[in-house]
Formats: structure tokens, C-alpha cells, sequence
């Protein structure tokens, strides 16, 4: 059963603009110009009960503006969204107490106090039963393993700790449907890695629907199955990683091992020289012709092991967004030459 | 409202907590609270020296130390500042938290409120008493008076929190408030009988202070508690202009973060 419906959800921001300068300024007062932005662009979705589903796409594509209406903080421009059987934006309290909208660079902790004494306020906004809050929290204290920081002043926590620390009051209450905004920006390799696991986890135990955003990569491998990708406020893909890589990756990455080394080999006439280590090689070729150079290679060279790969996540996505800002700078460079 | 009944006393013991945090900080409050109506006192006392019958607006210099003593209190009590609060956490983004709660972020403004006013007694007081062995007033102030100026008390209080937190929703249009809160306030200084009693204005802006909340937020109760309003009847007639007052804020207050939640832009995230 789907738990989030969008429907052709759109978002426009009336943004003030002005040229740089004194003069400009001193003419804002009198006559502000605005522009419209169109953060997220009529977008479709469904999400079922229990998946995770990594939102993708690079800064300013819209994936905050749509999770923040899909927790109720903004109200959009157009269309409709449904979750939990809820309006989002309605802001019932009764919609509110099921969900949970995590913000990396945002904290819902008290600042000056310890950890636990937000938890316990969080227990009481969230009219935790007594005993439930304290299984639940007990439950979280040993998975995200923040017992020794219980009782320090948040202010004094590092930023993993103080990550984990915001996780655990975003799950006390045990969310149905949670919104993760980059939840392991700025903490280390080994730290996101815990949160991930943790994550994964809490959607195998309570069936939780979670949306994650990441600029880490590793994040989204790790943790979704489905992904959506987003850009200038328009979704450009919904669907499976591997479906991902066939749909927007043009290229496969062949990978050899030799029986000798081949310095003298014009691998380059065959594809893109991605390295070239002693007597490993590894090539990015074209989709439509890796299996004519699959087929060379094998009759030129002494091979001993040979495999055809779709490129890193990574990669695509780096393809994808790179792509559209090389389109957006001839763009500019095209309506630059028209002015002039 | 059962919920409520548990969230607001959590909120209390954490902004209690916090507030304790910074002991120094509480001191400094208190002494920003207790230096403006000592030094307006003063000013009023010497006034009257140069007075013909040494009275100003009916005052003389015990009757502005009685005036000024519930002044302190009464500032103290009444004290609001969430047009400036709101506008650091829409321009920080920092709003966004607290909306994703189920319960109204008023709530948590209110307990923080109430915990400044707690939290800062113990330090608050002991300068009140010392105002008093300095300026030695002699009370006037009857049972009925001091009974209906408590009241008038709550309800001065209730009314200033309201409107302030009303005005402050502002900031979700206009983001920075600074210049708001300064007409808000400068309004309850000159309006509210704090710069000097309302009796002591010229007679157009007694008529404003009249029509306008500011004088029902400060000096309505100083003036009951202090024992100027010797006529029941004007008492209860003040009070009930005080609580016509906090219900139409309310429900200005209603209509206006309805709009304003619609409006939110979730600034900088």
C-alpha cells in the first residue's frame, strides 16, 4: 500500500533580485524586482510501506523543498501530496506524531542541557507512554551506542555524536514515515557507516518508509533499493540502481588482467584509458560498441581475466548532473553571443 | 489538552534547566530590569522638588516610589521578547524543528518565558527589597486592591505575551524584526506609564493610551497595586477592558499564524 502519494507537486519561490552594488541597493528600495524559481517542478511519485527510497540529485535540484512539503513545512504552488492518509501541510497534530523530518544541519536538541534532558521533552511533545519511551529509548541508546554521552551537554558533543544524539529523538516516537535530509553530512567515513547500518536496521525492525537524501553516495548503495533523481525541480529518473546505470549511463567499464604488459597497446583507440596499472587496465567504452572490444581484445591480447561492468553509481551520477551543467554553460555561453 | 497538560510542564523543567545553565546571565537581566525604573524614579523624584505643591500628575515623591516599586515588579513579571526571538529563528531556519513537532511552538516560548520570570526571582527580588530600604515608600495599596491588582497583574502579563508573540509573526513576511520590536517597545514605555504615569502625559496621548493595549499590559496593574484606583467599579471595568484585550489578541493571533505557518519559506533551511 502506498504511504506517500505525490502528485504533480510543484513549489515556485518568489526570490528578490538585484545587480550588484550601491546603486542598485539604494534602487531596491524603491523598486524591488523579483523572479519566480521553480524549486520542484510538477513531480510524480508513489512510495510504499517499508521501502527506502534515496532522493538524488545536486544542490539547489529541489529535494528539500519537496521533502519539507512532504513533512508539512511548506505549503506547495501546485498539486497535491498525500501521506499517512494526510495532507501534509495541513499540519494535523495526529499526522505530525507519525512522522519524523531529520535535518543534518539542523537541531532539535537543547543546545546548553544533555542529550537525555531533550529526549525526555520529546517524550512528553510526543505523548510517549512512560514505559513505551523508555523501552524505546533504552532500544536506541544501545544501537546507536550513545550511553556515554547521555549526560554531556550537547554543546560539547562532537558532530557524530551529536548526529546520532538528533536520530535518536527523531526515532523516539517511533515514526511510520521519516524524512532524512543528509543525515551523515560532515561525520566521518566510520560514523556514517554506523548510521547507515543504523538506519537499515530500524527500517528492517519497525517497517518504517524512509526518503534519505545523501551527497554520499555510499549512503544510497548501502540503504535503497529505489532511486529517484531530481533535477531543476523536474524528476529525470524513478527507478532500481542497475536500472539507473542502463538508463543514464551510455558507457560499460571493461576490466583486464594480462598475461604481459602491453605498453605499446593502443588501448585509447578502443575507449577511454580509465587506468593503466602494470598489467591491469581498465577502459570506459561506449554501451553499444563494448562488445566489439570485448571481442578485440580478447583476440589482440594474452588475456587471463576479463569483465564487462556498468560504471560506479557515482560515475552516473556525476555523468548525469555533469552533463547538464556542460548544457547549462553552453546555454548561457549561446544567449551571451545572441545579447552581444 | 491532556497532551498539552504534559508537554508544558516538560517544557518548564527544560527551560528551567537551561535558564540555570547561565547564572551570570540571569544576573544581568536583572539588573537591566531594575536599572531603567530606578533611574526614571529618580528622575520623577527630583521632578517633584521643583513642583509647586511637590506633586506631578498627583504624585509626590513617596507616591512615584510607590509607583516605580510595583513598576519593577510588574515589568518584571510582564516582560516579552519573542519580536526579537522570531525573527533570529525564521532568519536562522531554526523554526523549521519546532513546526515539524505536534504541538504549537508558542507553547515552548511561553515555558521559556515563565522560566526566565522563575529563574531570576531569587536575584530579582533581593534588589526589589533593596529599592525599597533606599526609596522607603509607604503603601497605601488596600486588600481589595492588591487582590484585583494580582489580577490585573496576570492578565497585563497574558496580554503583552500575546501581542508580542502576535506582532512577531511579522518575520515571516519581512524575515528581520529588529525595527518592529523597537516600536513595540518604545510603545510600551511611552504608552504603558513607564517612561511616567500615564497621568502625566499630555492629554492626547492619554486618550491613545486609553484605545491602544499598552497601558492595560503595565501601568493599569501598577496603578491598582499602588492603591491609585480607589473605585471598584473603574477596577473591574479595567479588568474586563484587560481580558476584552487578550481575547481579541488571541484571535488575531489564531487567524494570523494560520497565514503565517502558509507563508513560511523555511528559510536557510
Amino acid at each position: 500500500m502506498a504511504q506517500i502519494e505525490v502528485e504533480h507537486l510543484g513549489k515556485t519561490f518568489k526570490v528578490p533580485e538585484r545587480e550588484a552594488g550601491l546603486v542598485a541597493s539604494i534602487g531596491s528600495l524603491f523598486r524591488r524586482k523579483y523572479r519566480d524559481v521553480r524549486a520542484v517542478d510538477d513531480i510524480n511519485f508513489t512510495v510504499e510501506a517499508g521501502e527506502i527510497v534515496g532522493f538524488l540529485g545536486p544542490n539547489g535540484a529541489g529535494k528539500t523543498t519537496t521533502l519539507k512539503m512532504l513533512s508539512g513545512l511548506l505549503h506547495p504552488t501546485a498539486g497535491e501530496a498525500r501521506v499517512l492518509g494526510h495532507t501534509p501541510w495541513k499540519r494535523e497534530a495526529d499526522y505530525l506524531r507519525r512522522i519524523s523530518m531529520l535535518m543534518g544541519q539542523r537541531s532539535q536538541l537543547q543546545w546548553d542541557l544533555p542529550a537525555v534532558d531533550s529526549f525526555y521533552m520529546h517524550g512528553a511533545v510526543y505523548d510517549i507512554p512512560k514505559a513505551d519511551y523508555q523501552q524505546t529509548l533504552d532500544e536506541l541508546v544501545e544501537l546507536l551506542a550513545i550511553g556515554p554521552v547521555l549526560k554531556k551537554q550537547v554543546r560539547t558533543l562532537s558532530l557524530g555524536e551529536r548526529m546520532k544524539c538528533e536520530i535518536c529523538a527523531s526515532l523516539l516516537h517511533r515514526p511510520a514515515v521519516l524524512f532524512l535530509d543528509e543525515p551523515t553530512i560532515g561525520v566521518d567515513v566510520e560514523m556514517q557507516a554506523r548510521i547507515r547500518s543504523f538506519i537499515g536496521q530500524y527500517n528492517r525492525k519497525h517497517g518504517a518508509t524512509i526518503i534519505l537524501t545523501s551527497h554520499y553516495m555510499a549512503d544510497v548503495t548501502a540503504l535503497c533499493k529505489r532511486i529517484i533523481v531530481i533535477d531543476q525541480g523536474q524528476l529525470l529518473f524513478d527507478g532500481s540502481l542497475p536500472a539507473l546505470s542502463e538508463k543514464m549511463a551510455p558507457f560499460k567499464v571493461i576490466k583486464i588482467d594480462l598475461d604481459a604488459k602491453c605498453d605499446d597497446y593502443p588501448f585509447a583507440e578502443i575507449g577511454e584509458v580509465i587506468s593503466c596499472d602494470d598489467r591491469k587496465v581498465e577502459l570506459k567504452v561506449p554501451k553499444a560498441e563494448a562488445a566489439a572490444a570485448t571481442a578485440k581484445l580478447l583476440t589482440d591480447l594474452s588475456v587471463l581475466d576479463l569483465t564487462i561492468e556498468d560504471p560506479p553509481i557515482e560515475d552516473v551520477i556525476k555523468q548525469v548532473f555533469g552533463g547538464r551543467a556542460q548544457r547549462d554553460d553552453a546555454e548561457t555561453t549561446e544567449t551571451a553571443g545572441a545579447s552581444a | 489538552m491532556s497532551h498539552l497538560l504534559r508537554a508544558f510542564p516538560a517544557f518548564l523543567r527544560v527551560s528551567i534547566q537551561a535558564m540555570l545553565q547561565y547564572r551570570g546571565e540571569i544576573l544581568l537581566w536583572c539588573m537591566w530590569g531594575i536599572v531603567n525604573p530606578t533611574v526614571l524614579y529618580v528622575m520623577w523624584s527630583a521632578a517633584t522638588r521643583g513642583a509647586p505643591d511637590g506633586k506631578i500628575a498627583g504624585l509626590d515623591q513617596n507616591g512615584f516610589a510607590v509607583y516605580y516599586f510595583f513598576l519593577l515588579i510588574v515589568g518584571h513579571l510582564t516582560a516579552a521578547w519573542d519580536v526579537y526571538n522570531m525573527s533570529y529563528l525564521v532568519r536562522k531556519g531554526q523554526l523549521s524543528p519546532l513546526l515539524l513537532r505536534p504541538i504549537l511552538p508558542m507553547w515552548e516560548s511561553l515555558s521559556s518565558n515563565l522560566a526566565y520570570k522563575i529563574t531570576t526571582l531569587m536575584f530579582a527580588a533581593p534588589m526589589w527589597l533593596v529599592f525599597i530600604l533606599i526609596t522607603q515608600p509607604s503603601f497605601q495599596t488596600q486588600w481589595w486592591q492588591a487582590g484585583l491588582g494580582m489580577i490585573a497583574l496576570l492578565l497585563g502579563a497574558a496580554l503583552n505575551y500575546m501581542l508580542c508573540y502576535t506582532v512577531a509573526l511579522v518575520a515571516f513576511w519581512t524575515t528581520k524584526l529588529d525595527a518592529v520590536g523597537e516600536i513595540y517597545f518604545g510603545l510600551g514605555m511611552l504608552l504603558g506609564g513607564r517612561m511616567a504615569p500615564v497621568d502625566a502625559l499630555p492629554p492626547y496621548l492619554q486618550i491613545a493610551s486609553e484605545f491602544l493595549p499598552f497601558k492595560w499590559m503595565f501601568a493599569f496593574p501598577v496603578e491598582v497595586l499602588a492603591g491609585m484606583r480607589d473605585d471598584v467599579h473603574a477596577v473591574t471595568r479595567g479588568l474586563l477592558i484587560q481580558a476584552a484585550w487578550v481575547m481579541l489578541v488571541v484571535l488575531v493571533f489564531r487567524i494570523s499564524w494560520h497565514l503565517a505557518v502558509k507563508r513560511y519559506s523555511a528559510v536557510s533551511g
